[in-house]
């Protein structure tokens, strides 16, 4: 039996979670299904753009259909849209409530402080994740059906990139709220580290010099090691995963020692 | 047994002090609530309860000093302590969309399991509409919701901000009766308010706050007997406020051809012995208003050292 504090946050949280999973669905289904209308579009789309600008969007080629993947559902939208789930269900768990009221009847479970904080965790993780897979399940049946020739192990590689990549920024926006008990501050400080390490990505891209910026960026450990033509990069998986918890664990540890809706 | 060493005594404040920041939320608060026993929690707004009640359930931490509830600490054992502790916030604010049923259902659920005719019961005796969303309700009608959950697991304390706020007189009483029942099942009842008639008829003792600080902890029966009354007295002929003035107890004389106005502090004896040298024609002695005792305690330790009025 799950505990009542991670039902009542999935249910409490449920409109939201469906409004994502349903969006990032239509998402990945719209512009998968559009493939092989847009094998002659893409020729000209990518004759259009000037090199720089598509090593900039992170698209190697949108001939081929990892290519198309690549450029369409795990280059910008697909993963902003992801990410944007992640901030808005992660600034839900502590930050929310404790800006509109509802945590002193939250906090008053009979629960330890760490333990709260861990429920609320867990039970907009589990649904952030959820969120996060529905492109690989998407796939897992548009691919076959639509015919594209990529290997599925590769697009299982980035579609749990994009887990990773959702938890890596669950667990930063998850520090923030703990830390502050703020709404504007998890999205200033998730939606800031997000934009400022997704340029770091797409610049190291376009010139040498800067290639180095790519270390900084989870961006690059989601996709700069192109899994979908590549495979599995499980150091890269494991590092994003690895962010993820220690700011999850930092979170719980500032939340226990912080005073609470002052 | 849990309550350990301390059985008798439910809540125990000492040198509890908290400030946010530079800004003083309370200050060296020493305060015990005895089990069984219903302790008012008064005054104005601002003077620090909220901030002494959230420091007791541990949403804010002391930056001085030290609480012990139900014998545990509020911190250590917030877990096994928040399940025999009864909280109704000052400021509703309910989480979610649910109706006030499936609300119920998780704090009870939360609390280990509660018996679903506790709830329908409590609900029917303040006439509230569980099959309602809450976030539509009124004030009212919400600080009932926040009542029964409070009141639903039977909880060894009840903590209660502000309870009668937004109640109706009617819902008033009910609420009194269910403050008396729990008194009655022995369990203890700390509640605030900045109204003294509302915790008059129910209050073993009340605590008096003021700047952060314990003004006073009064048995509310001495609360009444030590009350200033206004005194009127109608005489036969025309009187002198000299003959009146000296007179131990008495203050603010005001003559007024036969007719006498004053405050007397405590017995009336020596002015109704002056009284008698005259024909007095008709007296008028006001219920000693606890209300006025409360603010003559504002008045009266203004500058002087709170000490005085702590040590009754």
């Amino acid at each position: 039996m799950l505990p009542p504090l991670v039902r009542k946050t999935w249910r409490d949280d449920r409109r939201a979670i469906i409004g994502w999973a349903a969006g990032v669905g239509a998402f990945t289904a719209i512009y998968t299904g559009f493939y092989s209308q847009f094998q002659g579009a893409a020729e000209l789309k990518q004759d259009a753009l000037p090199q720089g600008m598509l090593d900039f969007l992170g698209i190697a080629d949108m001939l081929s259909p990892a290519g198309y993947l690549q450029a369409t559902v795990f280059s910008l939208i697909g993963p902003a849209l992801i990410l944007m789930c992640a901030i808005t269900l992660a600034a839900r768990t502590i930050a929310r409530p404790e800006e509109d009221g509802g945590m002193e009847f939250l906090l008053a479970n009979p629960l330890s402080r760490k333990a709260f904080a861990i429920q609320r965790l867990t039970a907009a993780a589990s649904a952030i994740s959820v969120v996060a897979a529905v492109p690989w399940l998407l796939l897992a049946i548009l691919i076959p059906t639509i015919g594209m020739d990529v290997p599925f192990g590769n697009v299982s590689a980035a579609c749990v990139g994009l887990i990773a990549l959702a938890w890596c920024f669950t667990g930063i926006a998850f520090l923030a709220g703990a830390m502050s008990g703020k709404r504007g501050t998890v999205l200033a400080v998730a939606g800031t580290i997000g934009v400022a390490t997704y340029m770091a990505n797409a610049l190291s891209n376009v010139s040498d010099g800067m290639s180095w910026l790519k270390w900084l960026s989870p961006f690059y450990y989601f996709i700069g090691a192109d899994p979908l033509h590549t495979g599995w990069h499980p150091a890269h998986l494991l590092l994003l995963a690895g962010i993820g918890v220690a700011t999850a664990v930092a979170g719980v540890a500032l939340f226990d020692r912080r005073d609470v809706g002052v | 047994m849990l309550y350990g060493m301390t059985s008798d005594i439910a809540v125990l404040a000492e040198d509890l002090t908290k400030f946010y920041g530079t800004r003083r939320g309370i200050e060296n608060l020493n305060l015990d609530v005895k089990t069984g026993e219903v302790m008012g929690f008064l005054g104005p707004n601002g003077a620090g309860k909220t901030t002494t009640i959230r420091l007791l359930l541990d949403f804010l931490r002391p930056t001085r000093g030290h609480a012990t509830v139900l014998g545990l600490d509020p911190r250590r054992d917030k877990a096994v302590l928040h399940r025999q502790i009864g909280y109704l916030p000052g400021e509703l604010a309910f989480p979610g969309r649910e109706t006030a049923a499936e609300l119920l259902k998780f704090f009870g659920d939360a609390r280990g399991g509660v018996p679903w005719r506790r709830v329908t019961g409590l609900a029917e005796l303040l006439d509230l509409d569980l099959s309602r969303p809450v976030r539509a309700m009124s004030k009212g009608n919400k600080q009932k919701v926040g009542l029964v959950q409070a009141f639903m697991h039977q909880p060894a304390l009840l903590i209660l901000d502000e309870p009668t706020s937004g109640l109706d007189p009617l819902m008033q009483q009910e609420f009194l009766a269910m403050v008396r029942d729990a008194r009655d099942n022995g369990q203890t009842v700390f509640m605030s308010s900045h109204v003294l008639a509302e915790v008059q008829s129910t209050a073993d003792r009340v605590a008096i706050i003021r700047d952060g600080r314990l003004a006073a902890v009064e048995k509310v029966e001495s609360l009444g007997r030590r009350a200033v009354r206004s005194v009127e007295i109608h005489f036969g002929d025309p009187v002198t406020a000299a003959e009146f003035t000296g007179l131990p107890g008495v203050s603010n004389v005001e003559v007024a051809g036969p007719v006498l106005r004053c405050t007397v502090d405590g017995r009336l004896d020596p002015l109704i012995k002056a009284a008698a040298c005259h024909e007095v024609i008709d007296l008028l002695s006001a219920e000693p208003d606890l209300e006025e005792t409360f603010l003559s305690y504002y008045y009266h330790s203004e500058g002087a050292p709170d000490v005085a009025a702590a040590g009754a």
